[in-house]
């Protein structure tokens, strides 16, 4: 993973882990990757896989355990509460819930100007020059501008998640989290929002960390795809290759468990045996190896290595190590 | 869904208004305590236009001839042991209860508020500590709290706000430290902290206004309680004395007549009752209508 | 005829609130046989839950009312019984899983004693030991192992609560089981094996089923037939083959263009200008004209009645009037 002149994103070996009462929870444990300017990457798992805490962690949001995270440069977890706020004018997060993430008492002019009051791009006083911007971004976004004085709870869960984007939007960022951006959203609505956000990024030349559960919208908007499985990266590839040659038995069953719209072509699901690992104190070995179809013995007593099988193909897995696919 | 067409933008705060408009036990308490604030209001500004003479004229001077007569019609609510006008009395009254209540309340609010929001904000340490002090103040009832606060500085219109103000803290911090906690865990404290905000910011625009509903309930109902202790104290004599016309005070004086002249004591008591009784129904009301489940 | 479990005769209900009076349903029609499934598709608010709601008798009132239509179930007009036939139709005959499980399950009492419940109550001769024999069959047959009958809600995951659920609706062996939204709190690899689980029951035992969803994918799974809802009314409605193969109503375009697909590489989603009308102030026309790029005057005017096709396949749109004639 040589770093090249257009990577935004460096992270490496990002752990965090939470107290729990017996033991450490392992949401995010030892995930490395880069990320160019202008791209997507997309960060699918189940539900407690960590990926959306590692999303934060690559914010600062959660502080990390350990590892690195390096941005434009600058070693993101070293930095001091200035550095971090000034940071936060090109790393910027959209969240899941549309209706927890704003703040009920504040119109949607408020909570667009607010990170630039904030961020003091803007003096308080200077009510003509927020307003401007406001509405700008508000355009950008397709928000209509009577909407300005609205509150929240009087708007649809789609104009939420355009007023959670111009939020994001409004410090003019380089790079944002989108932490399950869709996944509260009706089909049609989704459907907009990803237009949306695929034209700002083209617009904008926004980078992407993109954090979904839903394959399907993963592979319709990522570059490349990372595959966590209870904390640990199990694969990434470019979307096409993830999609075509899937090499974790995980990502295999993953991607055969998605119901297809077409009558035509039946399901053809991979079964997953046994029990979910524990994210407590999980020891050595492949988290997955409890609900793998090809478990060896070694699969559960040394720990996986990162393989390269192919170029830009990302594997944990000990039959890619192995050479045996 | 979208209501804009008709232009008219409500806040959380207008929705929960006109909710509570169509309550109508609410609404009566609000009118019967807007009332009492005018008479409080008006009695205090003609003491300060007259200088008090019409205080000492009609309010504690005495008429020993007219002693416990009952109601007439120069005097509705009749007169006291010592011939003086009830009616009067008990408008005069109405501020010791409102306003010393209301300054009691505002000042467990203020130090119980700072704590809870200190407590649920932080965490850890702080509220480990903080809640635990307030569990043992509250192990205490408040009413033996305050009469022993009272015991120890001594008899004092400004001892018994402290005392009571003492004695609400606990139950302010621990509503404040439960909303701060219930708003702290919601995504968009998470939103403000990612475009930059500290932790005074994050307090004061994020937590405090969506943990206002449950504080402003608590403090309505607090208040209901804070008069009836004034009262209570001044009952027991440990709280403002005779002559000046407090409610508590003058139900406490009248309990030896109880045989002789009923409204002496019915009529102080039916104002404290009153009193409690609006501040109830609008402190129910208030949560009806804060209450985001009821929304929609 | 005589095999047609369920017969919705143009059902209506409406809420009425202080917000005004919401149009929840409007004049549905559908058809189910026997052991035969039927998925009913749409969005937030369409009324796929008040359709449900109301075929079990279960619509909130006030602020609910029905007021107008019929339900036959196996020929009895539901709409015609005493709450207490109602009762014992309710969980005998016709069961329901709920899309939340973890408000469905009674967190103080064992699992196992909840399906037992349901058990001794429609057969109340059963003694203790017979009846928790049946229960743990139940447990069993979702893929629970029987020792865990003694344990409680809170010591299950998301899917295995959701199987203990459907458990519980099964337990008696229904002939109608009305699933909404069954799956979609779940992981795709747990919904995967859940949906499976239900065909498996399902076939076993000849149970005809209503399942409610936004998901086409899971519809095209597992459904024989097809109904598509849009503001509270029906607007394509046929088998699986003739919905999905010979799309006719714009919205149900506009719902296929809207769903990223895997199989293809598409750079950019054909989605739904606009959003659903307020329930409160429905359109007096074609409820989908404000959205739809064929719209004419006549839709913005007129209502358009479900017009069907030779071959059955009935359409909500005056596109098709000249042929269905």
């Amino acid at each position: 993973m040589a770093g090249t002149t257009n990577e935004i994103l460096r992270v490496e070996h990002l752990k965090k882990y939470f107290p729990v009462p017996n033991g450490m929870l392992h949401a995010v444990d030892d995930i490395s990757f880069t990320l160019e300017r202008g791209k997507t990457l997309g960060v699918v798992g189940e539900s407690g896989c960590g990926k959306s805490t590692m999303g934060r962690a690559i914010l600062r949001l959660h502080e990390p355990t350990s590892g690195s995270v390096v941005f434009d440069g600058q070693d993101v977890v070293a930095m001091n509460k200035a550095q971090l706020k000034a940071l936060r004018r090109d790393m910027q997060i959209v969240f899941q819930d549309p209706f927890a993430s704003l703040n009920p008492r504040m119109t949607v002019g408020e909570a667009i100007a607010a990170p630039l009051l904030v961020q003091k791009l803007y003096e308080r006083k200077d009510k003509d020059g927020i307003q401007k911007r406001v509405r700008e971004i508000m355009d950008m976004v397709g928000l209509a501008p009577r909407l300005i004085n609205t509150y929240p709870h009087e708007l649809d869960g789609g104009r939420r998640q355009r007023i959670g984007i111009a939020r994001a939007l409004a410090l003019k960022p380089k790079f944002i989290v989108c932490d399950e951006p869709v996944s509260a959203l009706d089909v049609s609505i989704q459907a907009q929002i990803l237009n949306l956000m695929q034209d700002l990024q083209d617009n904008l030349g926004l980078t992407y960390l993109f954090v979904t559960h839903d394959l399907s919208v993963v592979k319709y908007i990522s570059d490349d795809i990372l595959v966590m499985y209870l904390g640990q990266m199990v694969e990434k590839a470019p979307a096409d290759k993830l999609f075509s040659k899937p090499m974790h038995p995980y990502t295999q069953a993953l991607l055969s468990a998605i119901p297809i719209p077409d009558p035509d072509k039946p399901m053809n699901r991979i079964t997953m045996k046994g029990e979910i690992t524990s994210p407590v104190n999980p020891g050595t070995g492949c988290r997955f190896a409890k609900r793998c179809p090809y478990a060896t013995e070694a699969c559960t007593s040394q720990d996986m290595v990162l393989t390269e099988p192919e170029a830009d193909h990302f594997v944990t897995c000990l039959r890619v190590q192995r050479g045996e696919i | 869904m979208e209501k804009t067409k008709t232009n008219t933008q409500r806040s959380l705060w207008q929705d929960a208004w006109r909710r509570f408009r169509k309550n109508r036990t609410a609404m009566a308490g609000l009118i019967f305590l807007c009332l009492l604030v005018l008479i409080a209001v008006a009695t205090v500004v003609i003491d300060v236009v007259t200088q008090k003479e019409f205080y000492n004229t009609y309010v504690t001077s005495q008429n020993l001839v007219e002693r416990l007569k009952g109601p007439s019609l120069e005097h509705p609510f009749g007169q006291d042991e010592y011939g003086r006008d009830i009616l009067m009395r008990m408008l005069w009254g109405v501020r010791y209860s409102l306003f010393m209540g209301g300054i009691a309340i505002i000042f467990s609010l203020i130090v119980g508020g700072a704590l809870g929001a200190l407590a649920g904000y932080y965490g850890k340490v702080i509220d480990t500590v903080l809640m635990r002090f307030m569990d043992i103040l509250l192990a205490i009832p408040s009413m033996l709290l305050a009469t022993a606060i009272v015991a120890a500085l001594g008899t004092s219109l400004v001892n018994v706000l402290i005392a009571i103000g003492i004695a609400y803290i606990p139950t302010f911090a621990r509503t404040v430290r439960a909303s701060v906690l219930t708003v702290k865990d919601q995504e968009f404290i998470e939103a403000a902290r990612s475009i930059g905000c500290n932790d005074r910011e994050i307090i004061f625009k994020y937590i405090v206004p969506n943990a206002m509903a449950p504080i402003i309930v608590q403090a309505t109902l607090g208040l209901a309680g804070a008069i009836l202790s004034i009262a209570g104290l001044s009952f027991l004599g440990l709280g403002i004395q005779p002559p000046t016309p407090e409610w508590g005070a003058m139900l406490s004086n009248a309990r030896n007549y109880f045989r002789d002249a009923w409204h002496v004591t019915v009529i102080p008591g039916l104002g404290i009752m009153l009193t409690i009784l609006s501040l109830n129904l609008m402190g129910d009301g208030l949560r009806d209508a804060l209450d985001p489940r009821m929304k929609n | 005829m005589s095999d047609i479990l369920l017969d919705i005769r143009d059902l209506s209900i409406i809420y009425a609130t202080d917000d005004g009076v919401t149009e929840a349903l409007n004049g549905a029609c559908l058809q189910l046989r026997k052991g035969e499934s039927l998925g009913l598709v749409g969005e937030t608010g369409a009324g796929k839950t008040t359709l449900a709601r109301g075929i079990m008798r279960l619509i909130p009132n006030p602020p609910g009312k029905i007021v107008s239509g019929q339900v036959f179930y196996d020929g009895r007009d539901i709409m015609e019984l005493s709450e207490k036939e109602m009762c014992a139709l309710r969980g005998r005959q016709i069961s329901m899983i709920f899309q939340d499980p973890m408000t469905s399950l009674n967190p103080v009492m064992t699992v196992g004693e909840q399906i037992r419940e349901v058990i001794i109550t429609h057969h109340p001769n059963l003694s203790k030991a017979e009846s928790r024999k049946q229960a743990e069959e139940m447990l069993e047959m979702v893929g629970i192992v029987a020792s865990r009958y003694d344990d409680y809600p809170h010591q299950f995951s998301g899917g295995m609560k959701q199987r203990v659920v459907i458990a519980i609706a099964l337990a008696c062996n229904p002939q109608l089981l009305i699933a909404d939204e069954p799956t979609t709190a779940l992981d795709v690899t747990i919904q995967a094996q859940v949906l499976e689980m239900i065909h498996g029951l399902k076939v076993k035992n000849n149970t005809a089923m209503l399942l409610i969803t936004h998901d086409l994918g899971v519809v095209a799974q597992n459904c024989d037939t097809v109904a598509i809802i849009y503001a509270g009314e029906i607007v394509e409605y046929g088998t699986l083959q003739q919905v999905y193969k010979n799309i006719l109503h714009p919205y149900t375009e506009g719902l296929f263009g809207s769903v990223p697909r895997l199989e293809t590489n598409s750079k950019r989603l054909a989605a739904i200008d606009g959003m659903m009308p307020d329930p409160t102030a429905l359109p007096k026309g074609c409820k989908f004209a404000e959205r739809c790029k064929y719209a004419t005057d006549r839709c913005r005017a007129e209502l358009p009645d479900m017009y069907e096709l030779e071959d059955g396949h009935k359409v909500r749109c005056f596109r098709y009037e000249k042929e269905a004639q």
